[in-house]
């Protein structure tokens, strides 16, 4: 338990941390909020009447401390563009971007772990060769251009969805649900291989150790051996591996809604950046690297439920 | 007496690499209910493959194998796996020689006990498999067997853990118990332990033992008759008596030979300089706020032309006070005096020790590249050659890579290296308890040949008392992190101050003359 309060205290302190850096990087970067807002056209005297409006000359550590006790209340200002709370404006994108990322969890596991197990068990035969070549290129292959060439393939040739047909959830599902598959995909692709190529190392090397020798000399068959002593022990990198692979997808993420055209958190983010739109960055920033923070705290909570030698503090 | 396995004319060829090779030719033994016989050999002689095809476990590998396995009147060899995985677990277990890494890390003890049980005695009501689990983890005298039961392999010690194995191979009650070098791993204390275990459970429980080993007095401890192999053969066997009285095959006079006697001790001179003085050396780890001495106001000076000896078990700080004194454990109060430059290390495992992906000339040159800036490229091959030429390796060597070299000869090097930049003082940590026996004596010769020649002081850690006697001068006892005992060998051997001593002495199988009958 003392651990646990540790661990979140520390998440806290990171994510304090990562607040203050991105306002303070966009309050130094070049770039006026007034100016974007009101155009190039605009007086001096109105720009300056604005900058006041919106708290732009006041210090700046007093802003930071304005800024951070409203959004803990889960109010992260106006946006300067459109002028409606941010926290409403991210909300409605939320389900979006989630449903895509889970999605690509889910694609990502049921095709690294079969296939990892299966090409491990096929070691050294031509189906193990013939996976590996294919994982090689899947994994050389950036997300983007993944997504490129599903559409291309999936979305133009065969016509399994409308390229650009977005369907947003409120109107229909299973749309919505349909046409998430194939972007969700993008993201999952090259990180399956890397997945898979990560536990078939780790099965194979786990495959020669003594305590599996042992296990068979107990008689077990070879089917017992694998999912009563080697899968837990072989699991254990892929595990760690997923709670860098979460932080990388939301990354991915932000290209293939562009790729796709999905007006997700992605898409958002983009545009803000463009129109310097700061407190709407400010908190898809932060909101990105809480859940970063969270998956990580819960990959760690997940280790030290497998594996027993992590101390327990 | 029934006969419980007949092995004949067991022949294995590895077919996997591209030349055949046959690791063992012609092996046969017969094992009665109730036996207890020691097959001895070197790595690579083909004593761990013979017993992995008696178990059925190599079946899952390229090879060839010809002959016959009869284990109850069945035919084992070549026989489907089905089959096999009945016996196995069942009348047929293994102990394995490692047991850090024989269990599986994520399992709890109990689990990995009953494990055998349950697949070869279904259905039974868990409190059952629990309380026959429980049972076997007392039979091999674990105290606390409740707690190891729900213990994971990592919360217990090396010894205890080889007893979880015993535990599991005996749960089943097999009538053959295959141990192959169960006790190598182990302090001498523990191996003397573990050994009187097996005895016990051969004499209550007439299950016949297998037992493997690299150490000849080891099994003649234990066994009634005796099997040596060397190079896939059987050179010779017989019983435990006749092999020791009149061995016929040069090799198992050489291994009988290779057990250090007492008798044949080192003396030479001692001089009267000191080469280092430790003084009140105190080491203390913190480990989850509990604060442990590793080494706790340890004194003693090491004289020229001397070899002295530092015995323990595993734990007791010998290691640590090594690491002390050439600077790598920084965080330690006392004091460490070095009369000369650059004392020098060989560590236990020359197998780890040395950068694979260099070249023997390179990781003999890295010391003098490093501390001697003054001297030329050719004067430092110089010296490499003359260091490899000391050692008695070829000067080609220069050119070779560690994986082209056998445990011996990367010793050797190791060796070549502390050599390199002539220092007064060699501490050596296990320098031989990786190697086999007859390698090790050749290492043994060769670092009192050169402490001879080259006038050099030795610091020699170990845990055999065996090899210390023959070695050393003087002799340090310690036990967690304190001097027990210290004088000269012949002193300590005939005349014990402490209990631990005794216990070690025992252990090793050395027995005071007078008590020898």
């Amino acid at each position: 338990m003392k651990y646990v309060i540790k661990k979140l205290l520390s998440c806290a302190i990171t994510l304090l941390i990562v607040a203050l850096l991105v306002f303070v990087a966009f309050s130094i970067i070049p770039g006026d909020p007034a100016l974007s807002r009101l155009g190039t056209s605009a007086t001096e005297s109105s720009l300056a009447a604005l900058r006041e409006q919106m708290g732009l000359n006041r210090p700046l550590p007093v802003r930071f401390v304005e800024w951070l006790l409203a959004a803990l209340k889960g109010d992260f200002g106006t946006s300067y563009s459109y002028n409606i709370p941010v926290s409403s404006m991210i909300m409605s994108k939320i389900p979006i971007t989630v449903t895509m990322m889970i999605m690509s969890l889910f694609f990502m596991l049921i095709i690294s772990i079969p296939l990892g197990v299966y090409a491990s068990y096929k070691e050294g035969t031509w189906i193990d060769r013939v996976i590996q070549i294919i994982n090689q290129v899947i994994m050389a292959v950036p997300p983007f251009f993944s997504g490129i060439l599903i559409t291309l393939i999936f979305g133009v040739t065969f016509r399994f969805f409308r390229v650009g047909g977005f369907v947003a959830p409120g109107v229909d599902m299973g749309r919505f649900l349909s046409y998430m598959i194939f972007p969700s995909l993008s993201i999952a692709l090259p990180k399956s291989a890397m997945i898979l190529n990560l536990l078939y190392g780790s099965l194979n090397s786990e495959k020669t150790k003594d305590y599996i020798r042992t296990a068979y000399s107990r008689g077990n068959s070879s089917k017992a051996v694998f999912f009563g002593h080697m899968l837990k022990n072989a699991a254990m990198p892929v595990i760690t591996f997923l709670g860098m692979v979460i932080a990388d997808m939301i990354a991915g993420s932000i290209i293939i809604e562009q790729v796709f055209g999905i007006p997700g958190l992605g898409r958002i983010l983009l545009t803000s950046i463009q129109n310097r739109d700061y407190p709407v960055v400010e908190a898809i920033i932060v909101m990105i690297a809480a859940v970063v923070l969270v998956s990580n705290l819960l990959v760690d909570f997940l280790y030290r439920l497998v594996d027993p030698r992590v101390e327990k503090k | 007496m029934d006969t419980l396995l007949k092995v004949e004319d067991l022949n294995i060829e590895f077919t996997d690499h591209k030349t055949p090779e046959t690791v063992v030719y012609d092996f046969d033994l017969v094992l009665n209910e109730g036996d207890i016989v020691g097959l001895v050999g070197e790595s690579g002689s083909g004593k761990s493959m013979s017993a992995l095809a008696i178990a059925g476990l190599l079946s899952r590998h390229d090879m060839n194998k010809s002959g016959s396995i009869i284990f109850e009147g069945r035919e084992l060899l070549n026989c489907p796996r089905s089959d096999l995985r009945e016996l196995q677990g069942d009348k047929i277990c293994m102990v394995f020689q490692e047991p850090m890494t024989s269990l599986d890390p994520v399992k709890r003890i109990g689990w990995q006990v009953e494990e055998g049980l349950r697949i070869h005695e279904k259905d039974l009501p868990d409190e059952e498999y629990k309380a026959r689990a429980i049972a076997a983890l007392k039979d091999v005298e674990l105290d606390d067997a409740e707690r190891v039961y729900n213990s994971y392999p990592h919360e217990l010690s090396g010894g205890m853990r080889q007893r979880v194995m015993i535990a599991a191979a005996i749960v089943g009650h097999p009538r053959l118990l295959i141990c192959d070098e169960p006790t190598t791993a182990l302090d001498v204390s523990v191996q003397a332990q573990i050994v009187a275990l097996l005895k016990k459970i051969n004499k209550e429980k007439k299950t016949a033992i297998l037992f493997i080993s690299h150490d000849l007095s080891l099994v003649s401890q234990l066994c009634e008759r005796v099997l040596v192999m060397k190079n896939g053969y059987i050179v010779e066997s017989g019983t435990t008596d006749e092999i020791f009285r009149h061995p016929t095959h040069e090799y198992t006079r050489k291994l009988i030979g290779a057990i250090p006697n007492c008798d044949e001790m080192a003396i030479d001179m001692v001089g009267d300089d000191t080469v280092a003085r430790v003084n009140d050396l105190t080491v203390i780890y913190r480990k989850n706020g509990r604060e442990f001495r590793a080494v706790d106001k340890v004194s003693f000076e090491i004289h020229d032309k001397e070899i002295l000896g530092l015995v323990g078990e595993s734990g007791s700080g010998k290691s640590t006070i090594a690491k002390a004194m050439l600077g790598i454990e920084k965080k330690h109060t006392g004091t460490v005096e070095h009369m000369s430059e650059y004392p020098q290390m060989i560590f236990q495992d020359p197998y780890g020790s040395l950068n694979p992906s260099k070249t023997i000339g390179f990781i003999l040159e890295e010391p003098l590249r490093n501390l001697r800036k003054d001297i030329s490229k050719q004067e430092r091959k110089e010296k490499v050659i003359e260091a490899l030429k000391l050692v008695g390796l070829p000067e080609d060597f220069i050119k070779r890579k560690p994986s082209e070299l056998s445990g011996g000869q990367k010793q050797r090097v190791c060796i070549a290296q502390t050599l390199i930049l002539k220092p007064k003082l060699i501490i050596a940590d296990e320098p031989v308890s990786a190697l086999d026996v007859t390698i090790q004596q050749e290492i043994l010769n060769l670092m009192l040949q050169l402490h001879e020649e080259l006038d050099v002081s030795i610091l020699f850690i170990s845990h055999d008392l065996r090899v210390v006697y023959k070695m050393c001068d003087r002799i340090i006892v310690l036990k967690d992190g304190r001097i027990v005992e210290e004088g000269r060998p012949e002193d300590i051997y005939h005349d014990p101050k402490e209990e631990y001593t005794s216990m070690l002495l025992r252990s090793a199988g050395l027995i005071a003359k007078g008590d020898n009958q």
